[in-house]
């Protein structure tokens, strides 16, 4: 069974739909790619799987339909998003940002404690800067700090929109290694979105490329580049 | 900017700035009921009044990121409960607190429905309109067997009677006769108490998980939400807190005064914005911000009470202000508040915090699992 399965997934804003009957499917310890140009409905993806804009079809979570949930009740499924361009709190402290991923646990503070403690070990910088506004960090470690604080609801599955957006090649990579060593070590499925095509195709399972709000290539990396036409019109390699 | 102390986080130093700070507010706690003029002590208890309507809209507005301009409403629905049913139905005015708690927090949490689908100025007027009609909800006549309509209601406090001429605790009676001006000090007492309970209650929500959800919300709803936030529910929670919290000075008002009236300052419209203006004056989203400015304002308005007489104002700024025939205290808040908006977004609280990261450097404790040698300032503007 897979973790995830989309079917015939619409959504959009207003009278405006986006993304028009997509099938998305992320196997258990996958990490899935959605690749695609601006505008092509990545980030709507993302967005109708986590519930925060009104989608029709269905969304499947390890079997169970989550369609009808509203986005609080999918993160307590299991079901934890890095939204595009961060989106930490910035008035509140790394820490505080850290406890704030642990809303939806209830299983005590020990927990807690011992997972943020983990988290610090995985990105030493958040550990140093621990009392710091979150709204002073670099976008680098921005972007760690929201994928820390996704992790700290001990998802199943991990939502990242565009994690390399704004972010310098160097640390993009850091980035990357970060979530591939925690789908090898933890079995974390990773949904992707990525405009970086190079780069988040060498750890990618599967791809999907998107456009215009419709799969029009699926497959795994190694395939997708192997077919010209899809590397030169969409790839750009 | 040379830094000029440095001070360690949880350190000795620190201890010794927060126990000067809590010795010196405790000591003014007790000085102004027992040696302050009977003046100064009305202007106390109206500070702390609206030192607890304006903490009420800080969790609000100042950690929520919800607006309400509609906050008088609240605080008249605890003016009226204590009103209703010390007068007509001869409650003690201690036990309608809770009742008007509990009302304020049932009406809050419905107000809030709206609100959970719309945001910013839509809000604002959804929270005007409430405003706008409490008053006038009070003065209708279909309601006059119980609000008294336009007139309201009178012998809404305590009753000091030549029978029972004070309020004892468990047959302690630190008062004395509390008929005549004696009863001062026990209102400030009553009022006191409301604040510290108020205070207490939003130090500890904002501490909580519930303060982070909070925060989360007014800084990023949607990653809120993606943090498993359930936002309509900590909306709800949230608005009918602040509301019931705010309900309290309400019930304050009405037992100091004896009264209720739909035309008091408080509870029409313009005592929301007074909220409001006290409250980002001081400082929103800080635990002192709504004291402080709640103080200042009464201060103003008190130091500057009789310059509608151009004799009574100091010389040099006689000119600025002569031509008023009213108070020109509110006037000189606005000019303060348009003034600070410039020079500090974020208040007296603000301002004050900015200008000790300048001079002073507080180094935290260390953190995690990662050590730190190097002293690291707290983030000076650039």
């Amino acid at each position: 069974m897979s973790i995830l399965h989309a079917r015939q997934l619409s959504a959009g804003y207003g009278p405006v739909t986006v993304l028009h009957d997509i099938e998305l499917v992320v196997e258990e310890g996958e990490i899935v790619v959605i690749l695609g140009a601006n505008g092509a409905g990545k980030t709507t993806t993302m967005r109708a799987v986590s519930g925060t804009i009104p989608r029709q079809g269905s969304v499947e979570l390890n079997g169970h339909d989550i369609t009808k949930l509203s986005p609080d009740a999918i993160v307590r499924q299991g079901v934890a998003q890095v939204p595009q361009g961060r989106g930490t709190f910035p008035e509140l402290s790394v820490h505080d940002n850290l406890r704030a991923g642990a809303i939806t646990r209830h299983d005590g503070s020990a927990a807690v404690a011992a997972d943020m403690e983990r988290w610090y070990g995985q990105f030493p910088r958040l550990a140093e800067r621990k009392d710091q506004r979150a709204g002073s960090l670099s976008g680098g470690e921005q972007q760690m700090l929201a994928i820390a604080r996704a992790l700290m609801s001990r998802p199943k599955l991990l939502l990242c929109d565009e994690p390399s957006l704004g972010l310098a090649p160097l640390i993009t990579q850091e980035l990357f290694a970060v979530i591939e060593r925690l789908n090898k070590e933890e079995g974390l499925s990773v949904l992707l979105v990525e405009q970086n095509a190079n780069l988040a195709m060498h750890m990618a399972s599967r791809v999907y490329l998107l456009e215009t709000g419709r799969i029009v290539a699926e497959g795994s990396a190694e395939e997708l580049s192997a077919d010209d036409t899809i590397r030169k019109a969409y790839l750009g390699f | 900017m040379k830094t000029i102390a440095t001070i360690k986080s949880g350190g000795t130093a620190s201890w010794a700035i927060r126990l000067v700070t809590a010795a010196v507010v405790v000591y003014l706690m007790f000085w102004i009921p027992t040696s302050a003029s009977n003046g100064m002590i009305d202007s106390c208890i109206t500070a702390l009044t609206l030192m607890a309507a304006a903490m009420s809209l800080n969790l609000l507005l100042g950690y929520t990121g919800l607006i309400s301009i509609g906050h008088s409403a609240f605080f008249g629905i605890g003016a009226y409960t204590t009103g209703i049913l010390v007068s007509r139905y001869g409650w003690s005015p201690f036990q309608t607190l809770a009742v008007a708690f509990v009302i304020a927090f049932v009406v809050g949490a419905l107000v809030s429905l709206p609100a959970l689908r719309i945001k910013g100025v839509y809000l604002a007027l959804v929270t005007l309109a409430l405003g706008l009609v409490f008053p006038q909800l009070v003065k209708a006549q279909k309601l006059e067997w119980l609000t008294g309509g336009a007139r309201g209601l009178d012998k809404t406090g305590f009753r000091f009677t030549k029978d029972n001429p004070t309020y004892e605790i468990f047959g302690w009676n630190p008062w004395g006769s509390l008929r005549g001006e004696n009863v001062k000090p026990f209102h400030y007492w009553i009022a006191m108490i409301i604040v510290i309970g108020v205070y207490l209650v939003c130090r500890g929500v904002v501490k909580s998980r519930a303060g982070r959800s909070m925060i989360a919300i007014r800084d990023n709803e949607t990653a809120a939400a993606v943090m498993g936030v359930n936002l309509a529910i900590t909306k709800a929670l949230v608005f009918g807190l602040s509301a019931a919290l705010c309900a309290l000075p309400g019930s304050l008002s009405a037992i100091r005064t004896g009264n209720v009236t739909p035309d008091s300052t408080n509870i029409t419209v313009q005592g929301a914005i007074t909220f409001l203006i006290v409250m980002v004056v001081g400082g929103a989203g800080s635990l002192w911000g709504p004291i402080i400015g709640a103080g200042l304002f009464v201060f103003i308005t008190e130091l500057t009470g009789d310059w509608s007489d151009p004799d009574q104002i100091p010389g040099i700024i006689r000119p600025l202000f002569s031509w008023s025939n009213t108070p020109p205290g509110s006037g000189i808040f606005a000019i303060l508040l348009i003034v600070l908006m410039f020079v500090a977004p974020f208040g007296i609280v603000g301002m004050w915090r900015r200008l000790v990261a300048r001079f002073v450097t507080v180094t935290p404790r260390p953190a995690g699992t990662g050590t730190i040698e190097s002293v690291v300032s707290a983030p000076a503007e650039a």
